[in-house]
């Protein structure tokens, strides 16, 4: 059986979204001093009704106050909310990716009976997860079918003081959502265990610097965590050298990078929907510059690289749903978050591009936003490792060369 | 075939090298992180260069300028745009409207403008076509449809004329003391017959200057508004004939002022920035150390040096011929495919650039960030379709 219908629940949420989207997020993405901006920060007065229609919460299940979306919902949500604005997108999918990993997957009864009642009440209430992938910035370039060569980070440590707590030093550079963070996450090597700390925001010894470089190359907020002698009471303790926190962390990691080209789409679906409304009102050679072939053949070649975007983004996402359509032969067992977000990053460099140069010199306007497409869209292509990296990534898959790894990764295998 | 320069070609060339070394390479980046797209600029610069004869370098000798020919003057732009793009197109800019008062201003015109042009290091010279309803009608203008294109009016009463309407985009718009300007003379005739040049000093009254707009790339290169009043220009400062704005119907001597030059003049500004590209991502690849080896022993790293120096030294090759083909009088759609081709290459080079230095966590290098965005700019001026489709037309008739 092939099918590829959304769910009655999947339209509403998406036609939700998109009207959310098209009333409060576009209109104030659109002002000038939003698409300018060097360094865009948080949109409290975008990101707080966003999280009154559970679109923060969306991952965490139903039983604990989320919308319980699987990771093609989480796509669907993510496309429409980053054609809109990306950076707030990245904000909401991280925390609300985060909410079901450490709420649903990670925390004990006793700890998520003393967060989740904040977390749900508080719209402002965002998460970060400081060091959750060992492996990102492992260099894979130089790494390539090798063990890593490359020098290791200092790892944030912890010990256990004498009245039970831990105390937590050390940094981790450029986590994402860790400026707006209300809770942030740690993984530390503690006692040769793998293991995470949950640091309140107000913890004494705990802060945080946002990237202080206006010309920051990532979208949503990201800054330095650093970890200053930092007490945390015992039972803040995560363990995660158990196959079920192993599984949870590399579902967490999939849905992220799928959600990633997701967003990735939607920055190429709002450069493709501006294009297709100017060609059809903007006259020049006597017709509207649709009705010249030069320009009607772009926007096809846009379209069609968007639809087969869009399909493999889908066939990732419900994959990582379904993975028992692997286990049957369905699917082919391929790295298909990473070939999801390949694709669709070089596809919508592209897209963006030709979508601006249909504007002509409204295309490199700075209070345009045809030109914040196009620089979204190189930041996909060349943030968090690139797509060369990502590429790297594939071919030792498809080799079945697996590199001795970090101690996680490790216990579940 | 000789590719060799002459001595006065290669001293021009190491002239602009250090000066771009030592005086543009420095500010660039500052300028370009501006805020605001009139704090760009900087008259410093202008008046540095300007001393140095950048900003007459292509006026002929016998008019007090430095009469460089054509390889000379892709060799400057080129050696400038390697500092700075934007800096060296609004040298280059001046250029553009030397060639045409040489060529088709009388000698009356020439004294009055020529003269205070090449006395003054802060004249700088702009031309007007576009408007905000009129872009590639005035390029490729319709055969049939005489309401296309430029609509800034003029309309005669007696010794002058009287200009009302806009202009948009316009070069060098907040900071020349001269336009060369497109108006309609004759709202019933197609575009071509029925527009004339005119040359209009800042300071004419009914004049002003409207927004400088705020790019993306290009940033020290002011884009503005013009705006006509009741603008009252002399009759005197008709360039050419009335109903002859189009210097290629224009019989009109060494008929390079137009698009000739500028198609010559984005191929070599581009050719400028690829150099720079090509030398930062080796500096790059062989500086930086990944796992305690140099970028520089990766194969996907050594296969995107090899592109974008090949792209760029094929670029170079272009540039040059068509340099040399201009200084022999030899006219042909070359330069019009060089332009072309320069899109495609500034744009693949400048990427493959941010490629080798992407990666690194959450930063971008600035460097790298400029030059995309410079190169960026091509996309509507040089390799849109229409840019490549009048080049094709030319070719095929």
């Amino acid at each position: 059986m092939y099918n590829l219908h959304l769910s009655v629940e999947q339209l509403e949420i998406r036609d939700t979204v998109r009207d959310f989207v098209a009333q409060t997020i576009r209109p104030a993405a659109l002002r000038p001093e939003r698409l300018e901006a060097a360094e865009r920060l948080p949109a409290w007065d975008l990101l707080e009704p966003a999280s009154r229609i559970g679109l923060r919460a969306l991952a965490l299940s139903e039983q604990r106050g989320g919308a319980g979306a699987d990771t093609l919902t989480c796509c669907l949500v993510a496309e429409e909310l980053a054609a809109g604005d990306v950076d707030c997108a990245a904000m909401l999918n991280e925390t609300s990716t985060l909410a079901r990993l450490l709420f649903d997957r990670l925390m004990t009864d006793a700890q998520r009976d003393r967060l989740l009642p904040q977390f749900l009440a508080d719209d402002r209430y965002h998460l970060a997860f400081a060091g959750r992938e060992p492996d990102a910035g492992a260099e894979l370039g130089i790494n390539y079918h090798r063990p890593a060569a490359s020098e290791a980070a200092m790892p944030i440590t912890a010990f256990r003081a004498a009245n039970g707590e831990w105390v937590v030093s050390g940094a981790s550079s450029r986590v994402a959502n860790a400026p707006v963070a209300k809770l942030v996450a740690v993984r530390v090597a503690a006692a040769e265990r793998a293991c995470a700390l949950l640091v309140p925001r107000d913890t004494p010894g705990l802060s945080v610097h946002r990237d202080a470089d206006a010309h920051g190359w990532h979208h949503g907020t990201c800054g330095d965590v650093i970890f200053n002698d930092c007490r945390v009471p015992a039972d803040n303790l995560i363990a995660l050298e158990h196959p079920g926190a192993a599984g949870a962390d590399r579902a967490c990691a999939k849905s992220i990078g799928t959600q990633r080209a997701a967003m990735n789409l939607g920055v190429g679906r709002a450069a493709y929907e501006a294009a297709l409304d100017y060609a059809q009102l903007r006259v020049q050679g006597g017709r509207r510059i649709i009705e010249h072939q030069a320009i009607g053949a772009k926007l096809a070649e846009i379209a069609i690289r968007l639809e087969v975007a869009r399909a493999a983004v889908w066939q990732a996402a419900w994959a990582a749903d379904h993975p028992e359509a692997v286990a049957d032969r369905s699917l082919p067992d391929l790295p298909l978050a990473a070939i999801a977000r390949v694709f669709t990053a070089e596809a919508v460099y592209r897209v963006a591009k030709d979508a601006a140069e249909v504007f002509g010199a409204m295309g490199v306007m700075r209070d345009m936003p045809l030109q914040k497409y196009v620089r979204d869209a190189l930041i996909f292509l060349h943030s968090g490792g690139g797509v060369s990296d990502a590429k790297l990534g594939i071919a030792e898959t498809l080799a079945g060369y697996r590199r001795p790894s970090a101690p996680m990764v490790r216990a579940a295998e | 075939m000789d590719f060799a320069l002459n001595e006065e070609q290669r001293a021009w060339q190491m002239k602009a090298r250090s000066f771009a070394e030592e005086e543009i390479a420095p500010i660039s980046l500052a300028r370009d992180a501006s805020p605001t797209a009139r704090d760009t600029f900087d008259w410093e610069i202008i008046r540095k260069g300007s001393r140095l004869g950048f900003r007459t370098a292509a006026v002929p000798k016998e008019w007090g300028g430095h009469g460089t020919d054509f390889v000379t003057q892709a060799l400057v732009m080129a050696e400038l745009a390697k500092a700075d793009s934007a800096i060296s197109k609004t040298f280059s800019q001046c250029w553009k409207w030397s060639h045409l008062i040489a060529a088709v201003c009388t000698d009356e015109q020439k004294e009055r403008f020529l003269k205070p042009f090449l006395a003054d290091d802060t004249f700088l010279l702009g031309k007007g076509i576009t408007e905000p309803g009129a872009g590639s009608d005035n390029r490729m203008p319709p055969e049939d449809d005489p309401k296309a294109g430029l609509k800034l009016r003029a309309e005669r009463h007696g010794d002058e004329w009287i200009l009302n309407g806009e202009k948009a985009f316009i070069a060098n718009g907040s900071v020349a003391k001269l336009f060369f300007l497109d108006a309609r003379t004759d709202p019933n005739a197609l575009l071509r017959q029925g527009t004339t040049m005119f040359m209009v000093p800042s300071d004419t009254p009914g004049f002003r200057v409207g927004k400088v707009f705020n790019k993306s790339g290009w940033r020290f290169y002011q884009n503005a508004e013009l705006i006509f009043e009741n603008a009252r220009v002399p009759h005197a400062n008709v360039v050419g004939a009335v109903g002859g704005a189009d210097m290629r119907s224009h019989a009109a001597g060494d008929r390079t002022g137009g698009d000739l030059f500028g198609d010559l003049e984005l191929a070599a500004n581009a050719l400028g920035v690829c150099e720079a590209a090509c030398a930062q991502a080796l500096g790059h690849a062989r500086t930086r150390k990944q796992g305690g080896r140099y970028l520089a022993e990766q194969q996907l790293v050594l296969l995107k040096l090899n592109r974008m120096h090949m792209l760029t030294e094929a670029l170079r090759s272009f540039v040059m011929r068509v340099a040399w083909e201009h200084d022999r009088k030899l006219h042909s759609p070359n330069a019009g495919l060089a332009m072309n081709f320069s899109t495609d290459v500034i744009q693949e080079v400048t990427e493959l650039n941010m490629d080798i230095h992407g990666g690194v966590g959450c930063q971008m290098d600035r460097s790298a960030d400029k030059l995309v965005r410079d190169g960026f700019i091509w996309s509507h001026l040089a390799g849109d379709s229409v840019q490549r489709l009048k080049v094709a037309k030319r070719i095929a008739k």
